[in-house]
C-alpha cells in the first residue's frame, strides 16, 4: 500500500498562525502526522533576559494576544513569589474577575471560528458580534481591548467603581441569555452534529499518557483543571465546578468550552458579590532576592507555566515559559492518525486541528506527494476545506 | 477614470498573513470584518488566495522562517496590487525588537503603501486605512 | 499523599543517591540527584505515587554546566534536578516511561544542544531550517545582534 504525504502550510482565513502539518495518506485515510512549528519561534525567552522585571510584563503579554491576560497574570505571581510578601485581597479577585473575562471572550472567539471551519458563517458573524460585548466591557476596565496589562508586580492598576460593576452585571445578564441560546444551537443543530460527532477521537487513556492539558483533556473525562488541583490568586476562595464531558470527540470539547462560559459568568459575579475592601497595589523593590519559582495557571486553552531564576539582579538570568499548545501537539497526532479500526479521513482533518484551540496561526499550504507516482502538487487551506465540505455533502 | 480602476476601487479583495505575530492585530483584523465594524459595506471579501486579491495585508514582525514566502506570496498577487502593513511590529519589529529570529520591519521586505500603527490596532483604524487605500485608487 | 509522605518516601528508597531535597513552599518538592539515577527516581515517581503527567523540562546553562530539571506533577510539583558536562551533554531520554515529553526534549535539543540518548525523533522543532548547525541560542555565550536590513540604510 504506497503512502503520500501532504503538508500543509501557510495561508487561513480564519486564524492565522503559520504551521506545517505533515499528513501522510493511503488513499483517503490518515496515518501518519508531523508538525512543524519554527514559524512563530521569535526568540522571547532569550530577550527576556536583557530586559528587566518591568519592561518582561509588557514582553509576556505579546506571547498570545488571545490569551495575554493569562501570561500577565502568570508572569506577575511568578515574581511576586520571589519576594515572598503579601498581595492585597483586592488585588487577587480583581485579577480573577479580569481572567474570567479573558476566559469568556476566548472561547466565544474559538466558537466562531469553529463555527467557520465547519461552513457555518451564520455562527461566526453572531457569536463575534455578542463578542464585542465583553471587548467593551474589557476597555472600560483596563483602557485596551487586547494586550491589556492590567496586572502588575505587587497588584493591579487601576481599581473599579460601582458604576463599572453595574455595566459588568448588566453585560454578564446579555452575554448568559445568548450562550444559552448557542447552546441549545450546537448541541441540536444537524449539520453541527454530523460534521462533530465521532471525528477526532482523542481517547481517556491517551490523553493522560500524552499529558493533554485544557478542555481537550476535559473532554475526554478527566477531571483536571489547575484553579482546582493547585489553587492560586484567589481561586481557593471562589467556587466553581470543573466541567467534564464523556464522548473523547470534536462535539464534546464544544459542550465543555460552552459551559465553562457559564461558569465564568458565576465566578465573576460571585467575586463583585464579595469584593474585598482595600489597597490594589503595594510597591515592591525592583530587584528581588536571590531563588527561583515556577508558577502554573489555567489558561483557556489550558495549562501554562512560567520559570524564572533570579540572580539578585534586576533582569532574570532564565525565564522559561510553556504555553498550552504545546503540550497538546503529541495528542494532536494521535488524534490524526489511522489506527485498528478508528479512521481519519483527509476532510477531518480541520475540524479535527481546529478543536484543540490552536494558539498557532495555522497558515496552511497543502502539498500533496504522491511516492508511487512520483508526483507533487499544493493545495491551499481554503481548497483542502472547500474539499471536506464537498466530501461532507455526499455523504 | 477607465472601468476597471472603477470596479476595482468599489470592490477590493484582500488577502491576509500573518507572520509570527501575536495575534492580537489578527482578531481585532477579523473583528473588523464581523457585524459591528463592518467592513464588508465597502465591498471587501477576505479570500484564501493570493490570486483573486489586490491589497495583501500583513501583521506580525518577520521571522526568518517566514520571509520567503511573504516574498512567494507578493508575488502571486496579480497587479495592481496594494501593501498594508499593520502593526507596530511590521513596522519596526515592535517589542520584538533585537530578538535573534526577527527582522527589523516589512519595508526590509517587500514594498509597503501603508501603515497602521497601534498595538495592537484598533478596527476602526484599520476601517480608516483601507477607507483612504480606496480613495488613493480611484485617484488612479 | 501529601508532599511531605513524599519526599520521606523519596529519601527512603534512594538514601544516598538523592544529593539534596526540599520544600520551598507549600506542595513543591525539590530533589537533585546525579544525571546516572536521573532516569530511574522518574520511572519510580510515575509508577509509585500515580503522576504519569509531565509539566515540562527546562534547561539552564549555568556556565560550566547545564542543569536540566523535570517538572512533574498535577496538584502536588515534583521537581527533579540534574546537572550535566557542558562540552558533552548527554542523557538518557525518559519518553518511554512518559511518552509526552518528547516535544519538551527536542527543544531542550535545539536551543541548548542537549543529546537525549534513545530519543525516537530528535531533530530540529523551533530555530528554522537554515539556522547555522552548533550554534545554541539559549547558551550565555550566544549574544543576539541586531539582524541587518536587507535594504542598506
Amino acid at each position: 500500500m504506497s503512502s503520500f504525504t501532504i503538508p500543509i502550510g501557510p495561508q487561513h482565513p480564519a486564524l492565522p498562525e503559520p504551521i506545517l502539518l505533515k499528513l501522510e495518506v493511503e488513499g483517503e485515510y490518515v496515518v501518519g502526522v508531523d508538525v512543524d512549528i519554527s514559524y512563530m519561534h521569535r526568540g522571547i525567552e532569550k530577550a527576556m533576559e536583557y530586559r528587566n522585571y518591568i519592561q518582561n510584563i509588557y514582553l509576556a503579554e505579546r506571547i498570545c494576544g488571545i490569551c495575554n491576560v493569562a501570561h500577565t497574570v502568570c508572569y506577575t505571581l511568578n515574581v511576586e513569589k520571589l519576594y515572598d510578601k503579601e498581595i492585597p485581597p483586592r488585588a487577587q479577585y480583581l485579577r480573577v474577575i479580569i481572567e474570567e473575562l479573558n476566559r469568556i471572550h476566548s472561547h466565544l472567539l474559538w466558537l466562531g471560528v469553529a463555527g467557520h471551519e465547519i461552513g457555518f458563517e451564520t455562527l461566526f458573524m453572531y457569536v463575534w458580534r455578542d463578542r464585542e460585548r465583553v471587548m467593551d466591557l474589557i476597555e472600560t476596565i483596563t483602557g485596551n481591548r487586547v494586550n491589556t496589562a492590567y496586572t502588575t508586580i505587587g497588584g493591579v492598576r487601576r481599581d473599579i467603581t460601582s458604576d463599572i460593576e453595574y455595566k459588568i452585571r448588566k453585560t454578564m445578564d446579555i452575554v448568559e441569555e445568548r450562550t444559552k441560546y448557542y447552546k441549545s444551537v450546537a448541541a441540536a443543530e444537524p449539520t453541527i452534529i454530523a460534521r462533530t460527532k465521532d471525528i477526532g477521537i482523542l481517547k481517556t487513556i491517551d490523553a493522560i499518557n500524552l499529558c493533554a492539558v485544557g478542555p481537550l483533556l476535559r473532554a475526554s473525562n478527566v477531571k483536571n483543571d489547575v484553579r482546582a488541583d493547585a489553587p492560586y490568586a484567589a481561586h481557593d476562595e471562589v467556587p466553581f465546578n470543573v466541567i467534564t464531558y464523556p464522548y473523547c470527540d470534536v462535539f464534546s470539547r464544544i459542550l465543555v468550552r460552552v459551559d465553562e462560559i457559564f461558569e465564568c459568568i458565576n465566578m465573576i459575579r460571585y467575586c463583585l458579590d464579595h469584593l474585598p475592601k482595600g489597597p490594589i497595589r503595594i510597591k515592591l523593590p525592583l530587584k528581588p532576592p536571590k531563588g527561583e519559582a515556577v508558577t502554573r495557571v489555567e489558561a483557556p486553552r489550558g495549562e501554562l507555566l512560567h520559570y524564572v531564576l533570579s540572580d539578585g539582579s534586576e533582569k532574570p538570568y532564565r525565564y522559561k515559559v510553556r504555553t498550552p499548545t504545546l503540550a497538546n501537539i503529541p495528542s494532536l497526532c494521535r488524534m490524526l492518525t489511522s489506527s485498528g479500526d478508528y479512521i481519519v479521513k483527509i476532510a477531518d482533518v480541520p475540524i479535527a486541528y481546529a478543536s484543540i484551540d490552536p494558539c498557532l496561526c495555522c497558515t496552511g499550504r497543502v502539498q500533496i506527494v504522491d511516492i508511487e507516482k512520483n508526483k507533487k502538487w499544493i493545495w491551499s487551506w481554503e481548497e483542502l476545506k472547500e474539499y471536506s465540505k464537498k466530501e461532507f455533502k455526499k455523504s | 477614470m477607465g472601468i476597471i480602476n472603477w470596479a476595482r476601487s468599489r470592490s477590493p479583495w484582500i488577502v491576509h498573513l500573518c507572520t509570527g505575530a501575536c495575534n492580537g492585530c489578527d482578531i481585532e483584523i477579523l473583528a473588523a470584518l464581523t457585524p459591528r465594524y463592518d467592513l464588508e459595506r465597502f465591498g471587501v471579501l477576505l479570500k484564501g488566495s493570493p490570486r483573486h486579491a489586490d491589497i495583501f495585508i500583513v501583521t506580525g514582525p518577520i521571522t526568518r522562517q517566514m520571509k520567503d514566502r511573504v516574498v512567494r506570496i507578493y508575488e502571486q498577487i496579480p497587479d495592481p496590487k496594494f501593501v498594508v502593513a499593520v502593526g507596530t511590529c511590521t513596522m519596526s519589529g515592535g517589542a520584538f525588537r533585537g530578538c535573534y529570529n526577527v527582522y527589523e520591519g516589512l519595508d526590509a521586505v517587500i514594498p509597503v503603501d501603508a501603515y497602521v500603527a497601534g498595538c495592537p490596532v484598533k478596527p476602526e483604524a484599520i476601517i480608516q486605512a483601507v477607507a483612504a487605500l480606496v480613495k488613493k485608487i480611484r485617484s488612479g | 499523599m501529601n508532599d511531605e509522605e513524599i519526599l520521606n518516601k523519596l529519601r527512603e528508597v534512594f538514601k544516598e543517591k538523592i544529593i539534596e531535597s526540599s520544600i520551598p513552599r507549600k506542595n513543591i518538592v525539590n530533589i537533585v540527584v546525579p544525571k546516572e539515577f536521573y532516569k530511574e527516581v522518574i520511572k519510580f515517581i510515575v509508577e509509585n505515587f500515580n503522576i504519569p503527567h509531565i509539566q515540562t523540562i527546562t534547561g539552564i546553562d549555568m556556565g560550566n554546566e547545564i542543569q536540566i530539571i523535570a517538572h512533574l506533577g498535577r496538584s502536588i510539583t515534583i521537581n527533579v534536578r540534574t546537572y550535566i558536562d557542558k562540552n558533552n551533554p548527554q542523557i538518557d531520554t525518559i519518553t518511554d516511561i512518559i511518552p509526552g515529553a518528547s516535544f519538551y526534549e527536542r527543544e531542550v535539543y535545539d536551543l541548548l544542544g542537549v543529546n537525549f540518548i534513545g530519543h525516537p525523533n530528535l531533530k530540529r522543532v523551533i530555530l528554522p531550517e537554515n539556522w547555522p548547525k552548533g550554534v545554541y541560542p539559549l547558551r550565555k555565550e550566544y549574544k543576539p545582534e541586531h539582524p541587518k536590513p536587507l535594504r542598506g540604510v
